[in-house]
């Protein structure tokens, strides 16, 4: 056996790894805003803003994301007239999807905060949204690590399912050449290992982050 | 004749269906100590909070200024400013050190520069006995040492009037002294406080008055000798008997 196959396989898998950091990137930054958000909402007491949270959240939940990454890139833009790349696309799934999971994490955290802290911020004359970023999100936060970053690398994993719709992710790319090339045990070992790496680098980021707040 | 600061009348708070302060008239004088005492449910803790409007008040009104501030119009934050809390169980703020929980709020509503603040929050931990922990987390410290940076906290504003809710109950019975010890020489420096406490020696010592609370009444109020020596009410003397250790 040689390896002179990663000649053109390594190659393929870099520009594959490029948009699956993109899509990763910019899909868990979008999740983690929108997670936020609604996490927020879930434990207020505004009616509306709780519903359209929760609606949201059992919508995503409850359907496979590769059936919401094929709705999306089939269904969506001939109800709507409109053109969307896959790759819009990918990264709107991701974004979807680990927002409403986020949201749950997010909505857990503040409620995981003693209201006796609120009360004496409010008692020191602080406003509710110096309360906020001052006395509640950083514990908060802190309490989330675990559950986020989770979260981050299940969203990660998820950008192979993108595939389906022809996303040119490292998955994608590594099944064009082992049906090209016949090489399976060899692609796919290598794309076990890009993975592997990967996500062994935000494990460490995590450990890192986790150590820092103690 | 000592000028009121604050005057409480017919205040009342319900929560649904339930009426947890019914009628409370009070005035409280500057540099006046009042401790609340009564039975467990008769509603201090709520009078207090609505005091600083932790909770809306359901009807009735507060005045402090001139102003009454039973209102969503009225900015509570000037009155929170004023008049601080120390509750009964610390509620510091995990992730700060001890100096920082004491500068954040004057920070924040601009109290003064840092270096000044930081002046002002060193020296209040000289006065409660801390200063060599100023550096260290909360969750290192004992109750009483938690609890005395709170109420240095709560000066840090430097409050017109401070309002405790049962601040030892919390404590190991051997930390109680060094908190009290504190909060004695608050009242002797001439703070404003009112004291919800079950330590019925302090209240005799440090009060110019004792209100004694039941099912959401002041049922009776008086100099501590009054309340402690001669109760009036059939409701003060069984709820003292209970509680005093039997007259030697
Ligand atoms: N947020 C709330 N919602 C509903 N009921 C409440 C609330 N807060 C207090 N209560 C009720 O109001 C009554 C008075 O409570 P409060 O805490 O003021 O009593 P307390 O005199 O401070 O008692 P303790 O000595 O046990 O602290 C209690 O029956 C309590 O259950
Ligand atoms: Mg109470």
């Amino acid at each position: 056996m040689t390896i002179s196959f990663l000649n053109t396989l390594l190659p393929m898998l870099v520009q594959g790894l490029k948009l699956t950091l993109l899509i990763a990137i910019l899909g868990i930054a979008v999740g983690t805003v929108i997670g936020s958000l609604c996490g927020y909402a879930l434990q207020g007491n505004n009616r509306i803003t709780k519903t359209v949270a929760n609606t949201y959240i059992w919508i995503i939940r409850a359907t496979p994301l590769m059936v919401q990454a094929l709705y999306g890139y089939f269904v969506i833009p001939k109800l709507l007239g409109i053109e969307l790349d896959s790759t819009t696309v990918g990264i709107m799934v991701i974004a979807l999807n680990s927002g409403a999971f986020i949201s749950e994490i997010v909505k857990g955290a503040l409620l995981g905060i003693d209201p006796g802290q609120k009360e004496a911020s409010l008692s020191l004359g602080m406003s509710n949204l110096q309360v906020m970023f001052h006395v509640i999100i950083p514990p908060a936060f802190k309490a989330a690590l675990p559950a986020l970053f989770n979260q981050f690398i299940i969203s990660v994993k998820d950008t192979a399912l993108l595939s389906i719709i022809t996303v040119n992710e490292i998955t994608h790319m590594g099944q064009n050449y082992a049906a090209l090339s016949f090489k399976t045990i060899e692609t796919y070992t290598t794309i076990a290992i890009f993975y592997l790496v990967l996500l062994s680098i935000l494990i460490v980021v995590q450990k890192k982050i986790e150590r820092k707040m103690r | 004749m000592m000028n009121i600061m604050m005057r409480v009348c017919h205040l009342s708070k319900r929560f649904g269906e339930s009426e947890v302060l019914k009628d409370i008239n009070v005035n409280i004088a500057e540099g006046e100590v009042v401790c609340v005492i009564g039975p467990s449910g008769s509603g201090k803790s709520t009078f207090l909070r609505c005091i600083n409007r932790l909770e809306m008040p359901s009807g009735g009104t507060i005045h402090y200024r001139g102003e009454n501030l039973v209102h969503e119009a009225y900015d509570i934050r000037k009155f929170r400013e004023e008049v601080g809390m120390v509750f009964q169980r610390f509620n510091l703020f995990p992730l700060k050190t001890v100096l920082e929980n004491v500068m954040l709020a004057p920070l924040l509503t601009k109290k003064g520069t840092k270096s000044e603040v930081r002046k002002i929050a060193l020296e209040l931990l000289d006065k409660v006995g801390l200063v060599e922990k100023a550096h260290v987390y909360p969750s290192t410290l004992s109750g009483g040492q938690q609890q005395r940076v709170a109420i240095a906290r709560a000066l840090a504003m430097q409050p017109k009037a401070l309002l405790f809710d049962e601040p030892t109950s919390a404590l190991d019975p051997e930390l109680v002294g060094d908190v009290l010890e504190v909060m004695k020489n608050l009242a002797k420096d001439g703070m404003t406080m009112i004291v919800v406490t079950h330590e019925m020696s302090f209240a005799k010592e440090v009060a110019d008055r004792v209100i004694f609370m039941a099912d959401g009444y002041i049922v009776e109020e008086g100099k501590p000798e009054e309340i402690f020596v001669a109760p009036k009410e059939d409701r003060t003397i069984s709820f003292l008997s209970r509680v005093l250790p039997a007259a030697g």
